[in-house]
């Protein structure tokens, strides 16, 4: 359909400042409507024989590449981003209405006050707590969503939420949509990798790159700065020399069965993908080897710190940003894993929170920092998009007869950086607490919704059909969040 | 007025913006049908009328409701619905409450109504879908080159386009295409050669009952039924422990194929079996994810809980019907004719499900036999053991006996005759002591326990424990029953006495005694202690003590035994293994299937909310799709679900048949007749040939439902058996190959290409059922981490589908080859390819010692000539011989870098993984 000249939005935006009020609604109605028009599936075409060579996003992308950090078990946004006065001053007195409420493991002790101290930080003064001092630095540089909500108050359907949209198992992960729309722009490595803590993979494991229902192509390969890709290399028994002459000898075989065979383009996807992997095992070896850094380098990230926890999270760290500066298309970085007793691995801090998160915090604060300092020393950031997610936030309160807080959907913060949002900005509240989402109460759809938005990607068409229905990212839900767009 | 002025003007933009969308027709079923579904048809459809207006049926829906014409076609201004549903006076605004409707769908309303409300209700409307009208078995086609009715009605079709069937498969072609389909497994060199060799015009026939007699096909059709299905062996979500008992059902599936258990009592068992004496098949029923972290949390726990019915109702819809009943969970479909109160007619029929295991009633032949096997070994040992054991020394003061354990300690000496046996405590590790049982036995090849109340013995005691008299008494010492809670125990901390007086006197050699030998308890254990014997009750002869045994709690690396008694305590060992494993086998083996209570009362949720409940809803089947059926609200639960068993098996069920035949088809040719196979409502595939798969429906359903029959009718007809080869006409006409005028190649499945590997090496061990391997370390974490295994051995060698699969995480070497994770139903299956495909089958662990015992195995059978070896080589991987330029290429890598590079080259070959 040739663009309406009512399809402009900003030229409605414009009759809209003039005061018809019905007018306004009318264009807006039009607006949607004719863009809605269109809504039908919009499905990428995957040539078989090169699955994951770059598509056309839907409409100009802000950002080309994504970088998410996942905060497993859930950070406490009261400890952390989300400053709230009234916590500090109600210290000890009981959250109104908590005599009846029931949390994830059962009832409420009073409110607790930020364990960390805030600071207001950069030119903008926004409160950071003490907990993250290098990463709260940063704040001029973060795009933070304060009203933020989950569907669940439990880890494994949240985790499943934030990494695939849906609380049940079984469903694609953010990063297998992505590039199953987009492809990727490096042939040579995998398009979506994921990096689990050096503790070990994050609760839910794999859920969190998963395929499920899209082809298995798309699903994160997980490796680390201290494990590589799984049998990426020859193994260490066979001689280069004999390995190069069965490879030789097997494209041969290919080569003859497939001239048998003329017609059958996933054959030829299949020699194809020999070839790919020789490639991947050059170039994988290549970004993770880290010695090509500088000891500056090092040093900004702590490398070589003497906790081993923390130096290993600082290696996967900088082997995110030598995968994205390679034009990997999504990393997914994680913080914490699975649980190994409650809080110990990760960030679920029930019964002693204050002297778990003293373990957690400084693991992720320098390295993370560094991260996100060196995407923009390097000129990266400009087209990445860095998301700093975890599935839930916690209780403003602590748990009746223990020193943690507890699961609390309701209200939570993750932030946004980077290509096409919008630096130092705040978007949304929670309460005075920083118990519920009450100002501009944002969902995991939202966000999930301009995730794809600033890639070029419109979540309603994006789709897979899967056992009669169009499947989405974003299900039947999301709204773009707008107003944290630049 | 002010509101209606607006509103004006929003309806004139709306039609002067909608203009340029006529030329594009609307489709009502798939963009019109859906507002109204997620809008409206909650109170304006099936099950409400308000303001007597319903609006999912056109004749109803263009009368109108009580204040006049909801839809004037081509008038929008004048249509009651747009007016109200852009309303925004509260008064009149539609919905009243909820989400509006958006800019966008009261747009294509409006140029929907404008274009004269196109509602195509005889074609194509809700109730004529095609998969929904009966039946019919349609006359064959008279095509004259068709040998079978398949053949007619796939002949005529292509002779519609212009194209024509290919020639039939050379026969080695064949048999592998046939084994892998019907097995799931290559054929072995043999039997290519004989096949090619046998020129009979019977021999396909005979291969395909061979192959369909064959126990590997229940484990090829098993496999996929099993996806279909979602069935994985672990929870899944946060701590996905594992399923240790989910199998039976994975191996009631196998027999059932193998024995074409008829569809119709196949799908009675999965959904009733509890009541149909066939308890794994409601394995069915909780196949599915389930949720073990539990919360104080009612909202939690009531969302937990519709998930798990919703899993059941979604999955029984899309496995028996092919329908996304699972989509009217919130609101009526917005394609199919499936109200929202359907959907919780559904959800009343498993009201009585619990996720979790039971035991399995009746007998299970194998386990008896194993039970019997075990049994007799455990004689023969215990005679052994016997003879075998240290004599105790009761004037010895250095230790050379085992130390005394909590769960069984034995006592031998030389024959002694005895007619009183004393017991006499003197230290335990902690409080009074305990024996839960004392026993004297005979010496001779028969001993008798002689101590036992029922042999007419009789015990006294220094005195008995007072509290717990109902686990804890005299007479429990003797009454040959085991465990802490028919023991006796002493009322003096760390001492006591108990005499037994045996009927007569008799030779006695072994006293055997514990403190529980259900293996509970270690407290209250004798670790000093004396036996002494008498004829008279006056002279007393020790006969054992704990004088010669090393101090308790001495470990085992500390005692080091005589050479006398190595023997002993290995035997000793192997007993108790033994005694284990006869507990297990006898005990009912447990089946994760499900646990039934009474069924929980089921109500509508407004919008799928648990915490919003409506009105009770009792259980029920689909109401405007196949026959009508009516369940008391009382029914009980089984009653319920076979109730719905019998309504999906009907005969005259439009969807049941058609849906099975469909799946069959699906897997013999890599794509359906609907290439939807789980969904065909109206969102679902066309049907390439539609009455070709109404005539296979009618054969099923005539045939008895035997699904064999299905399968002989498919793969002995000439579509089936011809060659794969493309030309440019048929590419050119039909490149998806849906027409068939060529077998369509493909890639095997990762099951099946794991299987081929095992079996080409030699390696593939064909031991059926039972519990699954593990492809993962063993961990106890309570969130349990799944580390692939890097070494391999003969205990992983069987089929895939004997995996202990869990859910959501695939194996590390095959997984990747798009493998299920059993977190969401898997009809079909993609086929993608990349590197990582290749890197696993050329640097795994399990790849690299696969090609090395493929190597020895080559070696084993022709010796260690590179030209005899490369031969043998090709004819196991891909039943063929090599081409001259491929021989002298193979015999060069071979003599270069060793067999085991050709194997691991062959086993990654396109040939290896396709079929023609």
């Amino acid at each position: 359909m040739p663009p309406h000249p009512l399809l402009d939005r900003r030229s409605f935006l414009g009759h809209a400042a003039t005061g018809l009020s019905g007018i306004a609604l009318t264009a807006l109605l039009a607006e949607q409507r004719l863009l809605a028009a269109d809504k039908k599936p919009l499905r990428p075409v995957i040539q078989p024989e090169a699955p994951l060579a770059p598509r056309p996003p839907h409409f100009p992308a802000k950002a080309k590449r994504v970088l998410t950090i996942f905060c497993s078990g859930a950070v406490s946004h009261v400890d952390t981003f989300d400053y709230k006065a009234e916590l500090i001053k109600r210290h000890g007195q009981p959250l109104p209405g908590a005599d009846k409420l029931i949390t994830f493991q059962g009832e409420q002790g009073n409110l607790v006050r930020p364990i960390w101290p805030f600071k207001r930080r950069g030119q903008s003064g926004k409160m950071v707590s003490e907990l993250l001092p290098r990463l709260a630095e940063l704040a001029d540089e973060m795009c933070f969503i304060h009203s933020m909500t989950a569907k669940s108050n439990t880890h494994g359907p949240a985790e499943n939420q934030m990494s695939t949209g849906f609380t049940l198992d079984g469903f694609p992960s953010v990063g297998a949509w992505v590039t199953y729309a987009l492809g990727s722009e490096c042939r040579d490595l995998p398009a979506f990798v994921a990096i689990p803590d050096p503790r070990g993979v994050p609760q839910i494991g794999p859920n969190n790159w998963g395929n499920a229902f899209l082809p298995a192509v798309f699903q994160g390969t997980p490796f680390t700065a201290d494990k590589p890709i799984p049998h990426l290399n020859r193994p260490a028994r066979l001689s280069a020399a004999a390995d190069s002459k069965t490879r030789e000898f097997l494209q041969r075989l290919n080569a003859e069965h497939a001239a048998a065979r003329p017609g059958d383009s996933e054959l030829a996807a299949r020699i194809a993908s020999y070839e790919l992997a020789a490639k991947m095992q050059l170039r994988a070896a290549e970004v993770g080897d880290l010695s090509r850094e500088s000891k500056a380098t090092h040093e900004l990230y702590g490398t070589g710190d003497a906790n081993k926890i923390k130096a290993g999270f600082a290696r996967n760290c900088l082997l995110a940003r030598r995968l994205l500066e390679r034009d990997v298309r999504f990393v997914q970085l994680f913080n914490g894993s699975y649980a190994m007793g409650e809080g110990v691995g990760n960030w679920d801090g029930h019964k002693t929170i204050e002297a778990q998160y003293n373990v957690h915090g400084p693991i992720l604060d320098q390295p993370c920092a560094a991260l996100l300092t060196d995407l923009k020393r390097t000129g990266l950031l400009k087209d990445t998009l860095v998301v700093w997610v975890t599935e839930f936030g916690r209780m403003p309160t602590f748990q009746k007869g223990a020193s943690g807080r507890d699961h609390n959907p309701k209200g939570f913060t993750v932030w946004l950086a980077g290509a096409g949002v919008r630096r130092a900005f705040s978007y949304g509240a929670t309460d005075e607490f920083g118990y519920q989402a009450v100002e501009k109460v944002a969902t995991i759809y939202d966000l999930h919704a301009t995730i794809l938005h600033l890639l070029g990607l419109d979540h309603e068409r994006l789709t897979f059909y899967h056992n009669g229905i169009e499947r989405r990212l974003t299900d039947v839900h999301g709204h773009v969040l707008d107003a944290i767009l630049t | 007025m002010k509101y209606q002025t607006i509103y004006l003007r929003i309806l004139s933009w709306l039609i002067t913006l909608a203009a340029p969308l006529h030329a594009r027709e609307l489709d009502f079923a798939r963009e019109v049908r859906p507002i109204l579904a997620k809008h409206c048809l909650a109170c304006h459809g099936a099950e409400k009328q308000r303001g007597g207006l319903r609006l999912d049926r056109k004749s109803l829906a263009l009368q109108g409701g009580d204040s006049g014409k909801a839809i004037v076609p081509g008038q929008p201004k004048a249509s009651l619905l747009l007016q109200r549903a852009s309303s925004t006076a509260p008064a009149e605004q539609m919905p009243p409450k909820g989400e509006r409707l958006s800019a966008a769908e009261l747009g294509t309303l409006t140029a929907w109504i404008q274009a004269g409300a196109p509602w195509p209700e005889d074609k194509a409307s809700l109730a004529r879908h095609w998969a929904l009208e009966p039946v019919r078995r349609p006359t064959v086609p008279t095509v004259v080159s068709a040998s079978s009715p398949i053949d007619a009605f796939i002949v005529q079709r292509l002779q519609q386009q212009g194209l024509t069937p290919s020639p039939e498969a050379d026969r080695a072609v064949l048999i592998r295409r046939l084994k892998f389909g019907l097995l799931g497994l290559p054929p072995t060199p043999q039997e290519v050669e004989e096949f090619v060799a046998d020129r009979s015009p019977m021999a396909y026939a005979q291969l395909v009952e061979r192959y369909l007699a064959s126990p590997h096909f229940g484990e090829r059709w098993g496999r996929h039924w099993l996806d279909v299905v979602r069935y994985a062996e672990s929870n899944g979500f946060e701590t996905n422990q594992p399923r240790r008992n989910a199998w039976p059902y994975r191996d009631w599936v196998i027999q059932s194929f193998n024995h074409d258990r008829p569809y119709d009592q196949f799908i009675h068992e999965q959904l009733a079996g509890d009541s149909l004496g066939a308890d794994a098949a409601t394995g069915f029923l909780v196949a599915g994810a389930w949720d073990e972290v539990k919360s104080p949390d009612v909202v939690l726990t009531a969302q937990q809980r519709a998930d798990e019915l919703h899993d059941m109702v979604a999955t029984t819809g899309a496995t028996f019907l092919g329908l996304t009943v699972g989509c009217a969970r919130c609101h009526a479909h917005k394609f199919d004719p499936i109200p929202q109160l359907d959907y919780y007619r559904l959800k009343a029929v498993f009201a009585d499900v619990q996720h979790g295991e039971r035991p399995m009633r009746g007998v299970d032949p194998t386990r008896q036999l194993q039970a019997l096997r075990v049994r007799a070994e455990l004689t023969a040992l215990e005679s052994k053991l016997r003879t075998a054991e240290p004599l105790a020394d009761p004037g010895a003061t250095i230790p050379r006996r085992p130390a005394v354990t909590a769960q069984h300690n034995s006592e031998r000496f030389r024959p002694i005759r005895a007619k009183y046996v004393r017991f006499v405590v003197l230290e335990t590790n902690q409080y009074e002591p305990c024996l839960d049982e004392l026993e004297i036995f005979t010496s001779g090849d028969r001993p008798v326990n002689v101590a036992l109340a029922s042999a007419g013995a009789r015990a006294t005691s220094s005195g008995d424990y007072s509290a717990s008299p109902s686990l804890h008494r005299l007479e429990f010492i003797h009454d040959g029953q085991y465990g802490n809670s028919r023991s006796w125990i002493s009322n003096q901390v760390g001492r006591g006495r108990v005499e037994i007086e045996l009927r007569e006197a008799v030779e006695i050699d072994r006293i055997v005694w514990a403190r529980d030998r259900q293996e509970r308890f270690a407290d209250r254990l004798a670790t000093r202690y004396r036996i002494d014997v008498s004829l008279d009750r006056n002279t007393w002869t020790v006969v054992a003590s704990s004088e010669d045994r090393f101090p308790f709690g001495t470990p085992q690396s500390g005692m080091i035994p005589p050479a006398e008694s190595v023997e002993w305590l290995r035997l000793n060992q192997q007993v108790r293994e033994l005694r284990r494993q006869l507990l297990t086998l006898e005990a009912p083996q447990l089946v994760y299937a499900g646990r039934f209570t009474a069924p929980e009362p089921t109500y509508r949720l407004h919008r799928g909310d648990p915490m919003q409940p409506r009105e009770a809803v009792g259980p029920g089947a689909l109401t405007e799709v196949g026959p009508s059926l009516s369940i008391p609200a009382n029914a009980t639960g089984p009653q319920r679900r076979e109730a719905l068993a019998r309504w999906i098996t009907a005969p005259t069920h439009p969807l049941t048949p058609r849906v099975m035949v469909n799946r069959l088809w699906h897997y013999h040719f890599g794509a359906g007749l609907v290439d939807t196979p789980s969904d065909f409502g109206l969102n679902g595939g066309t049907p390439s040939h539609p009455e070709l798969l109404d005539w296979l429906g009618a054969e099923l359903v005539d045939s008895g439902w035997s699904l064999k029959h299905i399968h002989r009718l498919i793969v002995t007809s000439a579509t089936y058996r011809q060659s794969s080869k493309a030309h440019p006409e048929g590419l050119a006409k039909d490149a998806q190959t849906r027409l068939l005028w060529r077998y369509p190649p493909r890639r095997i499945e990762a099951e099946a290409l794991r299987d081929a590997i095992l079996f080409v090496s030699g390696q593939l061990d064909t031991r059926m059922g039972g519990p699954g391997f593990d492809l993962f370390q063993p961990n106890t974490n309570y969130v349990k981490v799944y580390t692939p295994k890097a070494e391999f051995g003969p205990a992983e060698f069987r089929r895939m589908v004997y995996e202990h699969k869990p859910r959501m995480v695939v194996d590390d070497t095959f997984g990747v080859f798009d493998c299920p994770d059993g977190g969401q139903i898997a009809p079909k299956r993609n086929v993608s390819t990349t590197p990582r495909q290749a890197l696993n089958l050329l640097n795994s662990p399990f790849l690299l010692q696969q090609a090395d015992l493929f190597a020895e195995r080559v070696m084993r059978e022709v010796g260690s000539v590179p030209a005899a070896q490369v031969e043998r080589a090709f004819r196991l991987a891909f039943q063929r011989a090599p081409t001259s330029s491929e021989r002298v290429a193979a015999e060069s890598l071979v003599s270069e870098h060793g067999l085991p590079s050709l194997c691991r080259a062959l086993l990654n070959a396109n040939e290896f993984i396709y079929l023609d």
